[in-house]
């Protein structure tokens, strides 16, 4: 009889299939992005595609969750900035759960391993909390390039000149400061 | 069947896909309204900035007003449907190519899955077919005899507050960049499209503030910041210190000269924002070593043209101030920056708004005598055009150990690339500044290219994650060459490129900067009399 690894690694194939499809079914017109298989005409879809993929790889090579990072991050850095709460966001991640359990009960060889799916989900725990992570890394950055182009906005260099400028002056003025501090302080002496 | 460990796992998530949105389509496209949240819209336009661009000779903004997107009571005037459909007669009058692009779509679905809004959205309206499809409907309804009889049956639709709605909400996704229109069989210009809806928007007061406050300002001051004179030439001066500094080189711009061969027009970004500035300081770098006649002027200080995402009018009147300088300081020629929409507007309608240049001439480089053909009638250069002649000529020097620090990739700005197919002088450049650059994909590069996801005045900051979806396929390209060959800088000839790829590397690919393909030749010059610093990086060496 199969052993739960070697079952997973059997039905890999279908197991990515419905990942794929249904991590892609989230958004509205996802016709292209299921068909497309060329990377830079499809990013969404090739991105998710692969990233789901190696991230499934490593959990049942039992790789270290440092690991998970990569794949985790070509797919939760796009839908961090797509119009999705956080859990939308990260939930493809978990749906894996459901995903092997939907193939592995409908093979009735394999439908006794389900109870030794505990460790499995651990890991899929860890990948998700991980994803989350990174979602929040993600939005931190954004807010962060919000904040720079504001302050790099129109305000700034209309209203207090150019910045080379305000260097100069700055460097000046402290430059003043020095003289002026030395000259006190040799009218002391 | 064995029994799952409940206590060991969450029920609810094992057993349910719940958390998954499930979002396919359950209704026809005409029956999903347009919902407006925080994030997803550009803030409008201020009643002040309207109401000075309506008192303006050539131009017409009514209906000014403060107003909410997010607001069921948009505020429109009572007559709105009315103004909206007399827009629409009037523009089809006026342009035929309008009414071309509304008959002849077969809706083969070449264009659908072009457009980077669609691919970094998923949201069918985004496909340039159907995003054309929001105004055709309307036409149909009330233009065709089909529609008229059969309304909905003919593909018609009741212009209603909701598909106006629609129409700003969609307007606003498209940068007007016309990848979609490379893979038309009909040529469809999509773009003209989203003007046209822009233009109508405006009828009844809809627009953003992103884009009406340059329009205003350029109006006024001549640029989009809305800098006097007196800033605008300090803030060139203050670059001129820092090239010095720099290279031991001091050069000497001049403004509003009279007689002066040459007038240089570039963004203003150019002058005032990083990484622009850098740019800036490799235009006059690179006339010091070729000792160009030229002048700027203080009030044609923007190549910007915001009216090309206004209207029509207004992109004329933006326009003509370039050229009315250029008569008004009796220059032979225009040399003109690492603009993109500029060249749209100089290429494309130019010539019709506001041509014959007769008090022009046909450019001639005074270094090279190579007379500028393509450039005949608009008597207006590109300057990576004027720098591969050079080139080509052997009239500069270049040193590209200088650019040692730069490992780049190229991206061919919309408009440059499409607009006036300028494909190869900016690669020929780069062939002799860098030691190695490495191009992207052949399906995102060229007359393919990936817009920036912000162009057409969406470069602002409340739309962030919408202009980073839309971002996504240029940025995916350019993730491949830097893992592939560990790239560190994004070249482009484009100024809105140059603040909204920044942003967008800083996202999808920290570590990757933008320059602009003149900052690269000014890095690379090797001018008599110089006292070079160590410069480490380029340009933007801190000393």
């Amino acid at each position: 009889m199969m052993n739960l690894s070697e079952a997973l690694k059997s039905h890999e194939k279908k197991i990515l299939a419905l990942w794929t499809e249904r991590t892609l079914d989230t958004y509205v017109s996802s016709g292209f992005f299921k068909k497309s298989l060329d990377p830079f005409a499809n990013p969404v879809g090739a991105n998710i595609r692969e990233g789901l993929a190696q991230l499934f790889r490593l959990i049942l090579a039992g790789a270290d969750s440092q690991e998970f990072a990569g794949p985790l991050d070509q797919v939760i850095r796009i839908r961090a900035v797509q119009q999705f709460t956080p859990a939308q966001a990260v939930g493809p991640i978990l749906e894996l759960k459901w995903v092997v359990r939907q193939i592995l009960s409908a093979d009735k060889n394999c439908r006794e391993l389900l109870p030794d799916l505990a460790p499995f989900d651990r890991d899929v725990d860890r990948a998700v909390l991980q994803a989350f992570d990174l979602y929040m890394e993600c939005r931190d950055r954004l807010h962060k390039a919000r904040i720079r182009e504001l302050k790099s906005g129109s305000y700034i260099l209309t209203d207090s000149g150019c910045i080379s400028a305000l260097i100069r002056d700055n460097l000046r003025e402290v430059a003043q400061t020095a003289q002026t501090t030395e000259g006190s302080a040799a009218e002391k002496a | 069947m064995a029994v799952i460990k409940k206590d060991e796992l969450a029920r609810s998530v094992v057993e349910d896909p719940t958390l998954m949105t499930g979002s396919m389509p359950d209704k026809d496209w005409t029956e999903i309204p347009a919902v407006f949240k925080p994030g997803n819209y550009a803030y409008t336009t201020k009643p002040e900035k309207l109401e000075y661009l309506n008192s303006q000779q050539g131009v017409s903004f009514p209906n000014a007003r403060a107003w909410n997107p997010e607001d069921e009571d948009w505020k429109l005037p009572p007559n709105w449907k009315e103004i909206i459909i007399k827009g629409l007669a009037d523009r089809l009058d006026r342009f035929r190519s309008l009414k071309i692009f509304m008959d002849c779509c077969v809706r083969c679905g070449a264009c659908a899955d072009k457009c980077h809004f669609f691919l970094g959205t998923g949201d069918p309206k985004n496909m340039p077919v159907l995003r054309a499809e929001l105004l055709r409907s309307v036409y149909r309804q009330e233009f065709t005899l089909a529609g008229k009889l059969l309304g909905k049956m003919a593909g018609g639709r009741e212009m209603t507050v909701g598909v106006l709605k629609e129409w700003f909400m969609y307007a606003y996704q498209c940068t007007e960049c016309r990848r979609c229109s490379v893979f038309c069989p009909y040529g469809i210009d999509t773009a003209e499209i989203t003007m046209m809806l822009r233009e109508l928007l405006h009828l009844v007061g809809c627009g953003i503030n992103w884009a009406m406050e340059p329009v205003s300002n350029s109006n006024r001051t001549g640029n989009h910041m809305g800098l006097t004179p007196q800033a605008f030439k300090g803030n060139v001066e203050f670059l001129c210190d820092d090239i010095e500094n720099l290279t031991g080189v001091r050069v000497n711009p001049t403004f509003n000269r009279k007689g002066a061969e040459v007038l240089f027009i570039t963004p203003s970004a150019d002058v005032f924002a990083e990484p622009g500035i850098f740019t800036c300081m490799g235009y006059m770098l690179l006339f010091e070593a070729i000792g160009l006649d030229y002048t700027w002027s203080t009030y044609a200080s923007e190549g910007g043209n915001f009216g090309l995402f206004t209207s029509n009018e207004m992109m004329k009147k933006l326009n003509a101030k370039m050229y009315a300088e250029a008569k008004r300081l009796g220059v032979k020629w225009i040399l003109g920056g690492e603009c993109g929409h500029m060249w749209r507007v100089i290429h494309q309608y130019m010539d019709t708004m506001n041509g014959p240049t007769d008090f022009l001439e046909v450019p001639k480089s005074p270094a090279t005598g190579t007379v500028f053909e393509n450039a005949a009638s608009t008597k207006m250069v590109h300057i990576s055009e004027f720098t591969a002649d050079l080139i080509k000529h052997g009239k500069i020097k270049l040193d590209k150990s200088r650019n040692a620090h730069v490992k780049a990739t190229f991206h061919d700005s919309c408009n440059p690339a499409r607009a006036m197919g300028m494909l190869e002088e900016p690669r020929y450049i780069l062939n002799n500044v860098l030691e190695q650059w490495y191009e992207m994909p052949e399906n995102t590069i060229r007359e393919k290219t990936f817009c920036c996801g912000s162009g057409t005045a969406l470069n602002t900051e409340e739309i962030m994650e919408l202009r980073m979806r839309a971002g996504l396929p240029r940025a995916n390209a350019v993730k491949h060459v830097y893992d592939k060959h560990g790239i560190n800088t994004l070249a482009c000839v484009c100024a809105i490129d140059r603040a909204t790829l920044s942003t967008l590397m800083d996202y999808w690919i920290p570590g990757v900067s933008v320059a602009g393909v003149s900052e690269l030749v000014g890095n690379a010059l090797v001018i008599e009399g110089e006292n070079r610093q160590e410069l480490t990086e380029g340009l933007r060496t801190l000393l």
